[in-house]
């Protein structure tokens, strides 16, 4: 187990900035997870925590320990790629014990080990197969039981879930979460989904444009976005942003909800909201629209939950609000968050 | 009626067209006279030819079934030039494949002034082998040989030693696999940097993070999986080593006392400028069932071993 | 599929395949001399190699063939190819049965004897013109078991001893027997380091000079009755010679040789005999070599039992029973031989007459060269006639004796044992083994 940091790290490739003076911290067995778009420097970062890149500047520490002159290899670290890159000529039994092999363990403890980490992921019976003999699921057990088998201080996981189709994707995640939670390893998990980060994440860490964004519990990252693009970024319909002079007004499209299914006793700040289109989610229902004066003619969702019983007809108007407390306001010309003020 | 046949013709034109059968047959077709025409209709006039009596000025020919094949395990000569084509073909082989890894590792990487040093490498195989052959035939000359010149002004060879490359056995076939090598090098290089270049990063990626070194990496990793294509160059240069004799034509014509004589070389003597053309056959297509032999097995060996 | 790079045959059927298209690829120059153009014009074809003297094909193609072609109302067209390339070619033409009509050989091809028209009309139309054609010549295209002339020689280059005369003058001894030489250029070797360079290679010079050993050792491959008889005590005694000659008097160098090594060994100054036909001194006259004058000539060396030497080139020409203008071919050798001075003069003495008399002042045209110094430098060729022999001595030469010539059999036996790596002894059986095969061969298919 250690603390991964990252001291102001940089990448340049040429002169596209991929890592743009990143600094962050892990916590001693935590579950971090780098979301971000792609293209935003996550898996940049996260190579260079693997020592697969250099960094340009800056330092990458592994409890305690400047690493950056160290191969990957003296990194005590594990990695699990997208891809899985598993050996496609080797059985799964030998993929499993190669980094026990290159660590010189002998051959009876090689076995057990290898027979421990199949063990933790079920996937006994494989160990004769060869990896274009398994499905997706299972090659993506024994990736991480290949990265497992020897121990890691860190393991570092490179959307190692994209490959999967939706339903075991959800399946896969819990039980990744549940077999972190119970090795207690450091864990860095790279992803650009935001469901997954949220689910995931003991905290998230939002990168874009190789800069980290916003770093906290999935909950405050969601709740409190530090900016605008962290606040569109998180969240399915986004969050709608409407301009007011110069600022931003931002709110969840749960929270806009027609008037009546607020309590009374809440401050609410109410909108004209002229219906344009519905669409049933079966769950609930995706209400889009105009806004009427003073916010005239923006396009706004709003999210409502099945419970809502109400009947919408689009192209009638209607009242909707939002709680003065979820309104969040940023800066229209940096994007960042700014102290509420009355609208 | 005129009319009328022709747009039958022109509608079975246009049926031809789209009928993927026919047309695919018809693509296929120059491939197949070119086969049929400069490898088939010669390999089996040779075989013909070695069960026959013909020599060189003859226009009949009798059948003598085995006999020139018999005739030819009794002779020393053949015998010889038996074992050297095997040393020739295998030690050269094994040279190739080692100097190819190397250099195709070394060409993956990116570094300065990298495409003038494949340009280089690549220039040996584009250059025709016989001009080649006759600069190397200047290195190695008695009197006016270049690396002599150098080990001399270098100090390694005192000023009235020469080294006679071409005239002791072991040294002359040294020179004859090291010309062949020089030769066959930029295939094999650039057959493994498509085989190198088709393995995907993640693997070398995972190899590093999983803590394989330098040698594990390479040996473990890396070459089993090019090991496919790897294959089609050791064979490409097996038969060439087999049945290609221009090096040895230009260098040594066999000598000194057929101690680079190969069998390819052989059969030239002996066909084309002894006139035993039936023996001459003999000769070449001796080692034509070890050949297909070890085509099969390497292919097999490839297939056997390839990935997803 | 592993075959398909074999030269001896896959080239040949290639040809025959793909027809006379394909006859024209590989060939040099091509030289094609228009004649009056007239509906009955005829067309001769001839293929022969690229001449070691230039002034030669700048003569044949530039005067002879032109005044030739206007006098006999045909377009003649020459094709150079190199020596190497020869037997190839003509392998090629038999094949596709389509070609040159006169192909010029460089030594003796029986092998061809089915596919060549007898020779004989020429020879004795020559005669009746010319006077007799010398034994050398006949020796090389006649067939005495088919009494078939498979050849028609207009001419042979001698192959004297090429030695530097300042080395053996400084150790007072002159090359005129083989022991002279072991003996001499043993004392030169030792005094100046400068070895004598008789070939042990895969080559040419080295099959004519190691014959030449042989048969003034009064060893031979066959007799005079085509039997094989190269085991005997004069092949054992010849071997035994020529190791005791690299181990005084050369390096290991003669092993490495090709064609032309003998020619840089002499003219870099780093050898003090060679046996070779003159191009080593014309070489050396023509670039200006300061050795050159120093290098004179010599007389086949004596052996135990008698003075011989070899011719270094026989030139053979051929006429294809396929050919398209036989008559034609025919009528331009005769004429050739008419004209033949002119010939001996482009060749720079390079070409000998085999009908001496159309060069009645031989003598005094090699006494006197422009070039040489001293002028007289060729003047011993003059009685090469009486010391230069054919490939096949003392019979004729034969398919046996030319695949034995061409599988380097004798050069062979004479290496291992000079190298040491077999006794004399051995070599000998191996290499008589080896002839005993071979003429066995040709005598089953009727050749010999």
């Amino acid at each position: 187990m250690a603390i991964v940091e990252a001291r102001n790290i940089r990448k340049y490739f040429g002169e596209v900035r991929a890592v743009d003076g990143v600094n962050l911290a892990t916590r001693e067995g935590e579950f971090l997870v780098l979301l971000g778009p792609s293209g935003c420097g996550k898996t940049t970062l996260l190579r260079m925590i693997a020592g697969l890149e250099k960094p340009s500047a800056g330092e990458i520490v592994i409890g305690a320990q400047v690493v950056n002159s160290l191969p990957p290899r003296a990194r005590k670290i594990a990695m699990v790629f997208q891809s899985y890159a598993l050996y496609p000529h080797m059985r799964v039994f030998n993929n499993i014990a190669f980094p026990l092999k290159a660590q010189g363990v002998p051959k009876k403890a090689r076995k057990e080990k290898v027979e421990w980490a199949a063990a933790m992921f079920g996937i006994e019976r494989l160990l004769d197969r060869k990896p274009r003999e398994l499905s997706g699921g299972e090659r993506q057990r024994v990736a991480l039981a290949r990265a497992l088998v020897r121990e890691p201080d860190v393991f570092l996981l490179d959307e190692p879930l994209s490959n999967l189709d939706a339903k075991l994707r959800t399946a896969a995640r819990y039980e990744l979460q549940q077999f972190q939670k119970r090795i207690g390893t450091t864990t860095i998990y790279v992803t650009h989904d935001q469901v997954e980060a949220m689910g995931l994440g003991d905290r998230i860490a939002v990168m874009n444009e190789g800069k980290l964004r916003q770093m906290g519990m999935p909950q405050e990252v969601y709740d409190e976005p530090a900016d605008t693009f962290v606040a569109s970024f998180l969240g399915s319909p986004p969050m709608n942003m409407v301009e007011r002079n110069n600022d931003i007004v931002g709110f969840r499209p749960e929270h806009l909800l027609p008037t009546e299914v607020h309590g009374t006793s809440e401050h609410l700040v109410t909108f004209q909201f002229h219906l344009s289109r519905v669409e049933h989610l079966g769950a609930g229902r995706l209400l889009y629209g105009l806004l009427g004066a003073p916010f005239a003619d923006q396009k706004v969702i709003a999210n409502l939950a099945s419970n809502v019983m109400i009947v919408f007809q689009p192209g009638m108007s209607y009242t909707f609000a939002v709680k003065t407390a979820n309104l969040k306001f940023f800066d229209r010309a940096t994007g960042l968050r700014i102290e509420p003020r009355p609208l | 009626m005129t009319v009328l046949r022709s747009t039958v013709l022109g509608a079975r034109l246009i049926r031809l067209r789209d009928d993927e059968h026919w047309l695919g047959r018809l693509m296929l077709a120059p491939a197949i006279a070119y086969i049929a025409l400069l490898i088939g209709f010669p390999f089996f006039l040779a075989l013909y030819y070695s069960v026959s009596d013909i020599t060189v000025g003859g226009r009949t020919m009798s059948y003598v079934g085995l006999r020139n094949f018999l005739a030819i395990v009794q002779n020393p000569t053949f015998i010889m030039a038996l074992k050297n084509t095997l040393t020739f073909a295998f030690v050269s082989q094994i040279l190739v494949l080692i100097l190819a890894n190397v250099l195709a590792q070394a060409l993956m990487k990116d570094f300065r002034g990298k495409w003038v040093v494949r340009f280089l490498i690549l220039l040996p195989w584009v250059a025709p082998i016989s001009l080649g052959s006759i600069g190397w035939l200047w290195m190695f000359d008695s009197i006016y040989s270049v690396i002599n010149w150098t080990l001399q002004a270098v100090g390694i060879l005192d000023h009235n030693t020469r080294i006679m490359w071409l005239g002791k056995p072991a040294l002359a076939m040294a020179s004859v696999i090291t010309v062949h090598v020089w030769r066959l090098l930029p295939l094999a290089t650039v057959i493994l940097i498509a085989g190198l270049s088709s393995v995907p990063q993640d693997i070398h990626d995972a190899a590093a993070v999983d803590g394989a070194g330098f040698w594990r990496h390479h040996f473990q990793i890396t070459i089993p999986l090019v090991a496919p294509i790897m294959t089609v160059a050791v064979l490409f240069g097996f038969v060439f080593a087999f049945t290609d004799m221009i090096v040895i034509y230009v260098l040594t014509r066999g000598g000194p006392y057929n101690s680079t004589q190969v069998l390819a070389s052989l059969a030239f003597f002996t066909g084309i400028d002894g006139g035993d053309l039936a023996e001459g056959a003999a000769i070449s297509l001796f080692l034509f069932p070890l050949l297909v032999a070890a085509a099969f097995a390497f292919l097999h060996l490839a297939r056997r071993v390839e990935v997803t | 599929m592993g075959q398909k790079k074999n030269k001896p045959v896959s080239r040949r059927d290639f040809i025959k395949t793909a027809g006379t298209a394909a006859l024209a690829v590989g060939v040099g120059a091509h030289i094609i001399v228009p004649g009056r153009a007239s509906a009955q014009q005829k067309t001769l074809k001839i293929l022969q190699w690229n001449h070691f003297v230039p002034g030669y094909d700048k003569w044949f193609h530039n005067t002879y063939i032109k005044e030739w072609g206007e006098k006999n109302n045909t377009k003649v067209i020459v094709d150079n190819i190199g020596l190497a390339g020869l037997n190839s070619r003509a392998a090629a033409e038999v094949s596709a049965q389509k070609g040159h009509d006169l192909f010029l050989f460089l030594w003796p091809a029986p092998v061809y004897e089915d596919q060549v028209i007898d020779h004989r009309e020429i020879y004795e139309e020559c005669e009746r013109k010319y006077g007799k054609a010398i034994d050398l010549a006949i020796r090389s295209t006649y067939n005495p078991k088919t009494k078939k002339y498979y050849g028609f020689s207009d001419s042979y280059v001698p192959d004297p001893i090429n030695y530097r005369k300042d080395l053996w003058d400084d150790v007072g001894m002159f090359p005129d027997t083989w022991d002279d030489i072991r003996v001499g250029g043993g004392k030169i070797k030792k005094k100046h380091g400068i070895p004598v360079g008789i070939g042990l290679a895969s080559e040419i010079d080295t099959n004519m000079a190691l014959r030449a050993i042989m048969y003034s050792f009064g060893s031979s491959v066959h007799d005079a009755e085509s039997k094989p008889v190269l085991k005997s005590e004069n092949t054992l005694e010849a071997i035994k010679f020529v190791k005791a000659l690299h181990k005084e008097a050369m390096t290991d160098e003669v092993f490495t040789w090709d064609a032309s090594s003998n020619n840089r060994f002499m003219l870099s100054g780093k050898g003090s005999l060679a046996l070779n036909a003159i191009s080593i001194t014309r070489t050396g006259e023509n670039k200006k070599i300061p050795v050159t004058d120093n290098i004179w000539l010599a007389k086949a060396a004596k052996g135990p039992v008698r003075r011989i030497g070899l011719e270094h080139v026989m030139d053979v020409y051929v006429i294809w029973k396929f050919a398209e203008n036989i008559e034609g071919a025919k009528q331009f050798l005769i004429d050739y031989v008419g004209n033949f001075r002119s010939g001996f003069l482009a060749s720079e003495f390079y070409n000998f007459p085999c009908f001496p008399k159309t060069v009645p002042d031989f003598k005094t045209l090699i006494s006197k060269d422009s070039k040489a110094k001293p002028p007289d430098k060729y003047k011993v060729l003059e009685d090469v006639l009486d010391w230069a022999t054919n490939v096949g001595y003392p019979g004729y030469a034969n398919a046996a004796i030319d695949e034995v010539f061409s599988t380097w059999v004798i050069s062979t036996m004479f290496a291992q044992a000079a190298a040491g790596k077999m006794t004399p002894k051995d070599a000998l059986n191996q290499a008589d083994k080896e002839v005993r095969r071979i003429f066995k061969k040709w005598r089953d298919r009727g050749k010999i």
